[in-house]
C-alpha cells in the first residue's frame, strides 16, 4: 500500500467515516494531501520524534495486513500498549479530520473540564471539507448545497454522511 | 478644497438607513451625495466569503474589511491577532475586542477602569459594550440576522403606560404615523412573514390587525418555512407565565422565500456573519437602486471628520478625508455642500462625528448638542442565551439562523418593575453558545468537559449531565462510538436568546477619548456602559428561570452553563467585560453574563423638546434645522423588537421630511 492509502485507511479508523467519503474517486478538493502533510510536519514538530507518523501509519498497515477489523484496529491503536504521544498524535488527527484546523491541547487532568482546546483553520477548503458538519447531518455553515425549505424535512440518514 | 455644491443633498453614511434616504430623494430628482468611510461594495462576494471560512473566529465581523484577526501575528496577548486601531483608517468595534476590552492597542473604544473596590452586584460596575457594527458600502445589515418584526405600540409610551423609560415623541401619534412607512420598509426589504401568526399576536395585545396591516395587506412573500426545531416549540399550547401566554410565532424575516431580483434562501445557517447568496437583504440592494436613479453619488473612503456651521447656525459644509490604502496615510481632504445634511453612519459614528465638530462658535461641545444629549442614552438588547439537548434530534445547524420566537410576553404590567423581552429560537445549536461544534468535538477527542457532557457536571436542576452515562468521565473516542455521540448530541442541541429591554441611561455614553486616535488622526470612541438599574437585571433572573420552565415543558435537559463571578479587580487582562451579579428579591445571588444583540440604539435621541433630545420627531437637528439624522441612533428606547424594520420605517419617514423642506 503506498503511503496516502494507509494514511486513508488509517484516519477512516479513526474518523469511523468510510474511506470513499474521506477520498472520494474524483477528489478535486484533495483535503487529504493538505492533511497528511500538515500531521506529518506538525507531529514531527511538536514531539521532536521524526518517525512517529511512520510508526503510526506502518501500525495501522500491519494490523490491516493481519486481517484485522477496524474496530480491532482502533482498539490496538488507541486502547494498546501505544506511548501517550502516539493515541495523542492519533487524536490530534481526528481532530484535524472533523474540524480542518490544528489543535492545540491544554490538557489539566483533575480539573472539572479536564482543560481546553484551541485550534487553527489550514485553510478556506479544509474548513468546508470537516466532518463535523456530516456528523451533525447538515452542511458547513456557510456552504450549504441544498434547496429551499430543506430544514423543514428530516435530513438523509446518518450513514449517508459517514459512508458507513 | 473640493467645492461640491452641486447637490441637494449630502449623506454620511450607506448603510440602510442612508441607503433609503438617497434612493427616495434620487427617485424625487434631487442630487444626493453620500460620503461612506468604508470601502466599495464589492463586485461579488467571494472575497468576503473566502475571508469568513479562514477566520478562526467566525463572529460578526469576521468577513469584512478591515480584517478583524490575524492581522499581526498570535501572540500570548493577543492570540488571535487582533489590529491596533491606531494603525486603522477606518477602525471599528468588534465583539472580539470585548473581551480585550482593556487592552488599548486591540480595542477601538477607550474604555474607563473599572471602579475600585466594588463587589458582584454592584450597579457602578462599568463593562464592555457586547456589539458591534460595520464600516463600509452596504453597512452594518451585512451582518444582520433579518428579522423584521415592528414594534407594539406600547413601546413608544413606556412612561406614560410604566413610569419607566421614555415615550417617543408623541406616543400613540408618532405609532400610528410610522404604521404606513413600516408597509413601505417591508416592500423594500421584501419581507416574507405569516400575517395569520402575526395578527394573532396583534389581538393578544389589543392591536386592531385591521389598523396594523389594513385588510388586502399581505407580506411582499410568504413566511419561511419553520424548523423542525421551531416544531417542537410550537407544541407548547397551554403555557403561561406570570399570568401571560407563551407560545410560538413565525418570525416575519428580510430573506426570499421566493426567487425574486434575489434568490430563494438556501439555508446556508450563515444570515450572520455573511449570506453566501444574497437571499438575506442587506443595504446594497438600496444603494444600487438609489444609484440607479440617476441622481445619486457615492464616495468610498471618503472620512466625514467635521460638520461646519455658518454665522445662522446653519450646516454649511461637511469636511472629510480620503485614504487609498486602509492602514496607509491620508490621500486629501475636502468639504461636501449642499442644502440638506443627513447623518446616517449609526449610533457609535454619528454622535462621534457631531461630538468632533467642536470648532463652531457657540457650539463647542459638539455640533447639534446644545442639550447635551449627543452620545448618551447608548442602549443595546441585552442578551441572556439558555440552552439544552432535546430528548430526540431537532436537527440544528440547519435552515436561517432563527425562524421563529417567542414574541408573547414583549408587554405587560410587569413592565413597571422589570425589562420586558422577546425570545430568539436559534438554529444554530450551541455555536454561540458553547463555541460549538468545536467545544464538544474536543471534548470527546481529548477527554475534556467543556461542554458539560463528558464529565461530572450538574445543571442548577442537579440533574447529571453526562450524555452518555455508560461512558466513563473525560472519555476519549474515537471511529463509530465518536460518530454516534457527537451526532446525538449536535442533533438535538437546543439555544434560546432573550433580548432584554436596557433603559435609556444618560450616563451610558459616547465621548471622544482623550488619549487614543486613529491612523488618521481622529479621536477613538470613549464608551461607558453599565446595567445600572435593577430593572434589567430582574429581567435576567426571569430569563434564566423561564428557560428552565420552557426546556421542562419540551422534555429538555438544560445545559445552560454558570458563567462565573465577575472579576472587577486585578490586572487588566483577568478582568470579565460583561459578567455581574444580581441578588434576587428570595436572597438568591446569581451569576450573569450578558451578550449583545448587535442592536446598537440610542444617542441622538428625537423628543419633545430641545433641553432633552438632539432631534424632533421629524428626525431634525433642534438646534440646525438643514441637519437631519436617521438610524438607531434616533431611537428614545430600544423597545421589544429588533431594530432594523423600524430604522427603516424611519428613514423613509424623514425622505418624506426632506422632500417636504426642499420643496418649501
Amino acid at each position: 500500500m503506498d503511503i496516502m492509502s494507509t494514511f486513508v485507511g488509517l484516519s477512516s479508523v479513526l474518523t469511523g467515516f468510510a474511506q470513499d467519503i474521506l477520498a472520494p474517486r474524483l477528489d478535486t478538493t484533495n483535503i487529504k494531501t493538505l492533511y497528511l502533510q500538515s500531521w506529518t510536519e506538525n507531529i514531527t514538530q511538536e514531539t521532536g520524534d521524526a518517525g512517529l507518523v511512520n510508526t503510526i501509519l506502518q501500525q495501522y498497515a500491519e494490523l490491516q495486513a493481519a486481517g484485522k477489523s477496524d474496530e480491532e484496529i482502533g482498539e490496538q491503536l488507541m486502547n494498546g500498549n501505544n506511548s501517550p504521544a502516539f493515541v495523542l498524535a492519533c487524536q490530534k488527527l481526528i481532530f484535524l479530520w472533523y474540524m480542518g484546523a490544528w489543535p492545540d491541547v491544554n490538557a489539566q487532568p483533575g480539573t472539572e473540564t479536564g482543560g481546553f482546546t484551541t485550534s487553527s483553520l489550514l485553510s478556506a477548503e479544509s474548513y468546508t471539507s470537516g466532518l463535523v458538519w456530516q456528523v451533525m447531518q447538515a452542511h458547513p455553515m456557510g456552504d450549504s448545497n441544498y434547496r429551499y425549505g430543506y430544514w423543514a424535512e428530516q435530513p438523509p440518514a446518518l450513514s449517508d454522511f459517514t459512508g458507513n | 478644497m473640493t467645492n461640491t455644491s452641486k447637490y441637494d443633498v449630502v449623506i454620511v453614511g450607506s448603510g440602510i438607513s442612508g441607503a433609503i434616504v438617497a434612493y427616495q430623494l434620487g427617485l424625487a430628482g434631487k442630487k444626493v451625495l453620500i460620503l461612506e468611510s468604508g470601502p466599495t461594495v464589492p463586485a461579488d462576494r467571494s472575497g468576503y466569503m473566502e475571508t469568513f471560512y479562514k477566520a478562526n473566529a467566525k463572529t460578526p465581523e469576521s468577513p469584512y474589511p478591515p480584517a478583524t484577526q490575524g492581522a499581526v501575528p498570535s501572540s500570548a496577548n493577543n492570540p488571535l491577532g487582533l489590529p491596533n486601531p491606531a494603525g486603522e483608517n477606518i477602525p471599528r468595534y468588534t465583539v472580539l475586542q470585548v473581551g480585550a476590552w482593556q487592552k488599548k492597542d486591540q480595542c477601538y473604544f477607550d474604555y474607563p477602569a473599572q471602579v475600585e473596590g466594588i463587589d458582584g452586584t454592584s450597579l457602578n460596575a462599568n463593562f464592555a459594550f457586547a456589539s458591534s457594527y460595520e464600516r463600509l458600502g452596504g453597512g452594518t445589515t451585512w451582518h444582520w440576522l433579518g428579522t423584521c418584526l415592528r414594534l407594539f405600540p406600547e413601546d413608544f409610551k413606556m412612561k406614560t403606560l410604566y413610569g419607566q423609560g421614555e415615550d417617543w415623541p408623541g406616543g400613540d401619534a408618532f405609532y400610528q404615523s410610522l404604521v404606513p412607512f413600516y408597509e413601505t420598509a417591508a416592500k423594500e426589504i421584501g419581507v416574507s412573514g405569516d400575517k395569520d401568526a402575526m395578527e394573532k399576536l396583534y389581538r393578544q395585545f389589543y392591536v386592531n390587525p385591521e389598523g396594523i396591516y389594513g385588510s388586502d395587506y399581505n407580506f411582499p412573500m410568504p413566511g419561511i418555512d419553520q424548523t423542525l426545531q421551531d416544531e417542537l416549540y410550537a407544541g407548547i399550547t397551554d403555557m403561561t407565565y406570570e399570568g401571560n401566554p407563551v407560545y410560538v410565532t413565525p418570525t416575519p424575516q428580510g430573506r426570499n422565500s421566493r426567487p425574486d431580483e434575489r434568490r430563494q434562501c438556501a439555508g446556508n445557517t450563515n444570515c450572520i456573519p455573511i449570506c453566501p447568496i444574497q437571499a438575506k437583504y442587506d443595504a446594497t440592494v438600496t444603494l444600487a437602486r438609489a444609484e440607479q436613479t440617476g441622481n445619486v453619488e457615492i464616495r468610498y473612503q471618503h472620512v466625514a471628520c467635521n460638520i461646519r456651521l455658518d454665522d445662522k447656525q446653519q450646516v454649511c459644509g461637511i469636511d472629510y478625508l480620503t485614504y487609498d490604502q486602509p492602514n496607509g496615510i491620508a490621500t486629501g481632504s475636502g468639504t461636501a455642500v449642499a442644502e440638506r445634511y443627513v447623518l446616517a453612519a449609526h449610533a457609535i459614528e454619528t454622535p462621534k462625528l457631531l461630538l468632533m465638530s467642536n470648532k463652531n462658535p457657540g457650539f463647542e461641545n459638539g455640533v447639534a448638542n446644545s442639550s447635551d444629549q449627543v452620545g448618551r442614552n447608548l442602549m443595546d438588547h441585552v442578551m441572556y442565551l439558555g440552552w439544552g439537548l432535546a430528548k430526540d434530534p431537532i436537527f440544528p445547524y440547519r435552515g436561517p439562523l432563527s425562524t421563529s420566537g417567542i414574541e408573547s410576553l414583549r408587554d405587560g404590567a410587569f413592565r413597571k418593575d422589570r425589562s420586558a423581552y422577546r425570545i430568539e429560537i436559534g438554529n444554530e445549536g450551541w455555536q454561540w453558545a458553547a463555541d460549538d461544534p468545536g467545544t464538544t468535538l474536543a471534548d470527546f477527542v481529548f477527554g475534556q468537559n467543556n461542554s458539560q457532557l463528558n464529565g461530572n457536571s450538574k445543571n442548577k436542576q442537579g440533574e447529571e449531565l453526562r450524555f452518555n452515562p455508560q461512558l466513563p468521565a473525560f472519555s476519549k473516542l474515537f471511529g463509530k462510538q465518536l460518530v454516534n455521540t457527537l451526532n446525538g448530541v449536535y442533533t438535538r442541541q437546543l439555544r434560546l436568546g432573550y433580548l432584554i429591554e436596557q433603559l435609556p441611561d444618560p450616563e451610558n455614553r459616547v465621548q471622544l477619548s482623550t488619549t487614543l486616535k486613529d491612523n488618521l488622526g481622529l479621536p477613538r470612541p470613549h464608551v461607558t456602559y453599565r446595567l445600572a438599574s435593577d430593572y434589567e437585571r430582574k429581567a435576567f433572573v426571569s430569563a434564566k428561570e423561564l428557560t428552565t420552565e420552557l426546556f421542562a415543558k419540551v422534555g429538555a435537559t438544560e445545559y445552560t452553563k454558570d458563567p462565573g463571578a465577575p472579576v472587577f479587580s486585578g490586572k487588566p487582562e483577568e478582568l470579565t467585560a460583561t459578567n455581574f451579579q444580581y441578588k434576587d428579591d428570595k436572597g438568591v445571588t446569581h451569576n450573569f453574563r450578558f451578550y449583545g444583540a448587535g442592536h446598537i440604539v440610542g444617542t441622538y435621541r428625537m423628543g419633545d423638546s430641545k433641553e432633552t433630545s438632539v432631534l424632533n420627531a421629524r428626525q431634525q437637528s433642534w438646534d440646525h434645522n438643514n441637519l437631519y439624522m436617521v438610524g438607531s441612533g434616533v431611537f428614545p428606547t430600544i423597545a421589544t423588537g429588533n431594530p432594523t424594520l423600524t430604522i427603516a420605517a424611519l428613514a423613509f419617514q424623514a425622505a418624506g421630511h426632506i422632500l417636504e423642506d426642499l420643496s418649501a
